[in-house]
């Protein structure tokens, strides 16, 4: 038991405050809940209220409707897997040859990469709008894919990185003396042993493309557009439909909000990782 | 700013960097010949798509561009720096981007330390709590702000409807979180902080986890109250932790971007023009791209030079007097 466990009256107390907490929280996304199920004009009502007066799906079924949001889903979904495997295909050898290796280069790569995450997100953006346009990729999913994997790469170095870092070297090593080339022992010995540590890394990178914005702005106008912009553009393009916003909000976040609640076990080891390790 | 920031796991550096665990096996050609093959497709792409565009970036500051495609461009030295100096708008946005950041990071350690507290004093229990709690990091930026700005419009939203209902406001339309110029900085944090204080309370939660129990209870006995204890022994064990968390936060509160954007796009009157929207406006609306690679170049130094010092200073990797 942690000695700042709590005993005896108290407790009472402290869980009112984390109920307290806990609603406060949890508040303004059930409100959006709520909200979704109204009537489109109930949404916008003055005074507001927090419970629907009837529950519909109109806001639902007018916001799929809406031209471009069935394209704009499927663009997140490709362009998201896209990204996470190229993510994953980059960053995990890298990762290994960092952990397993331990070369003056491997450190060089692993300070460089941290220094990738400090850059403002528009100084890689405005160039590559260009670079993408010279490749020919302007405007499709897998040029944006690119673009996002310059966020999850670094990130998913990092996380591969420490997973590989609790594999003990001497299995590899053992590996490679039963005659397993060095390729051979990283695929089938170790590989293997941290694909807790894949998954983990490949929701996180899953999770960098499908929330992204900024490069999703600028890299793209109509055919591959994302849902971001598109939920961004709700505004705008219909005038003050919050309840169509509302609805597409929910279709879009409440996917990867149950992804977390099943997988919360590893997402909590992928986030705290190496912060407390050290 | 994106979803992979809010994820940051910036202490890996130190693991990876810091580890004094001995090397076993031989060091020989071949390793590193095998461990260049595999790094190379990660650094080819780093350097195409991540590099290359920076220098560009970089390489633009010294230019006078026009916006129009194919016009011509000329080298201006130092030109563009000059006049991002002298502008008004870059030096308030400077000091906005920084109200901005102490704003967020202030508020979710004190909160986030706060109901990591609260998790560790309810124990196993608390866990289901914990993961519903840590919902909202899953959710996109542009989304939190849409949301937040539809709980706070001026006319129709509900947090204030609710603090008149419960009397803490005389009327609904008292207080207007986001077109009042002089409270719309700290509005548009709000969903920053409500969106990320759960990064923070599970690192540090899991920080709270390693304490050792002998050096509390021996506070304890001692006659220590909570507070004696929290400021004497929980903050400075839980420094290195409390850095990462900070820093990492830090860096991506300073790049907030379209969570600003979409609850208010600047405004009003500009008062929540940071230095990212503030660059971005000034490469698209306004186009000057010089301008804005100038603009973009101080601030990539000045947050690169903050994290540095941080890093050596609060975080200290592999200091042996933690």
């Amino acid at each position: 038991m942690n000695p700042l466990e709590t005993r005896g009256r108290s407790r009472v107390v402290l869980w009112l405050l984390l109920a307290a907490a806990i609603i406060l929280y949890g508040f303004p996304f059930i409100y959006l809940l709520l909200t979704s199920f109204k009537a489109p004009l109930d949404a916008i009502a003055v005074p507001p209220s927090v419970f629907p007066e009837v529950l519909t799906l109109e806001n639902y079924v007018s916001a799929l409707a809406r031209e471009g949001v069935p394209a704009a889903l499927i663009n997140s979904v490709v362009t998201a897997v896209v990204s996470t495997a190229l993510s994953l295909v980059l960053a995990v050898p890298a990762a290994y040859a960092i952990t397993r290796f331990r070369t003056p280069s491997g450190r060089v790569f692993v300070v460089a990469a941290l220094v990738t995450r400090m850059v403002p997100t528009i100084a890689v953006g405005a160039p590559l709008v260009e670079i993408m346009r010279g490749l020919g990729v302007t405007d499709t999913s897998f040029g944006l894919a690119l673009a996002h994997t310059t966020i999850s790469l670094p990130l998913s170095i990092w996380l591969m990185a420490s997973f590989f870092e609790a594999v003990p070297d001497e299995l590899g090593e053992a590996a490679q003396i039963d005659g397993c080339s060095r390729p051979q022992a990283m695929v089938r010995v170790v590989l293997p042993l941290v694909s807790g540590g894949l998954a983990v890394t490949a929701i996180f990178a899953f999770l960098a493309s499908w929330n992204e914005f900024l490069f999703a702005l600028l890299l793209t106008s109509v055919r591959a557009q994302t849902t971001p912009v598109v939920i961004a553009n709700f505004q705008s393009q219909f005038g003050l439909d919050w309840g169509g916003m509302t609805a597409l909000a929910a279709v879009y976040s409440i996917p990867v909000i149950l992804l977390t609640l099943f997988l919360q076990r590893h997402i909590v080891a992928g986030l705290t990782l190496g912060a407390v390790k050290g | 700013m994106d979803t992979s920031s809010r994820h940051a796991v910036a202490g890996t550096a130190h693991t990876v960097l810091a580890s004094g665990r001995p090397r076993t096996g031989r060091k020989d050609r071949g390793d590193r010949r095998f461990a260049l093959l595999l790094m190379t497709p990660a650094v080819l792409f780093l350097a195409t798509f991540v590099l290359w565009p920076l220098a560009r970036f970089i390489y633009d500051s010294f230019f006078e561009i026009s916006p129009f495609a194919g016009a011509p461009r000329t080298f201006v030295g130092l030109a563009n720096y000059a006049d991002a100096f002298a502008s008004d708008a870059f030096r308030s946005a400077s000091v906005r981007t920084v109200a901005y950041t102490l704003v967020v990071v202030g508020m979710e350690f004190v909160l986030g330390l706060a109901i990591a507290l609260l998790f560790t004093a309810l124990g196993q229990r608390s866990a289901v709590f914990r993961t519903v709690f840590m919902y909202p990091l899953m959710i996109a930026p542009v989304v939190a702000g849409l949301l937040w700005r539809f709980l706070l419009i001026d006319n129709f939203g509900i947090v204030n409807q609710l603090l008149f209902e419960a009397g803490i406001l005389a009327s609904p339309d008292q207080v207007q979180w986001l077109s009042d110029p002089g409270i719309a900085l700290f509005s548009v944090a709000i969903p920053d902080i409500w969106l990320t204080t759960s990064f923070i309370t599970l690192v540090l939660f899991a920080g709270l986890q390693n304490i050792p129990g002998d050096v509390i209870e021996a506070a304890r006995i001692d006659g220590a109250r909570y507070p004696r204890i929290l400021f004497s022994i929980i903050i400075p064990l839980l420094r290195p932790v409390i850095a990462v968390a900070l820093i990492v936060r830090g860096i991506d509160a300073a790049r907030a971007f379209d969570i600003i954007l979409i609850q208010t796009d600047g405004g009003p009157q500009g008062s929540t023009t940071t230095l990212s929207l503030l660059i971005y406006r000034t490469m698209t609306r306004f186009g000057d791209p010089g301008l804005a690679s100038a603009m973009g170049t101080v601030y990539l130094v000045v947050m690169l030079a903050v994290a540095i010092a941080a890093i050596t200073l609060i975080w200290r990797p592999g200091s042996s007097a933690r």
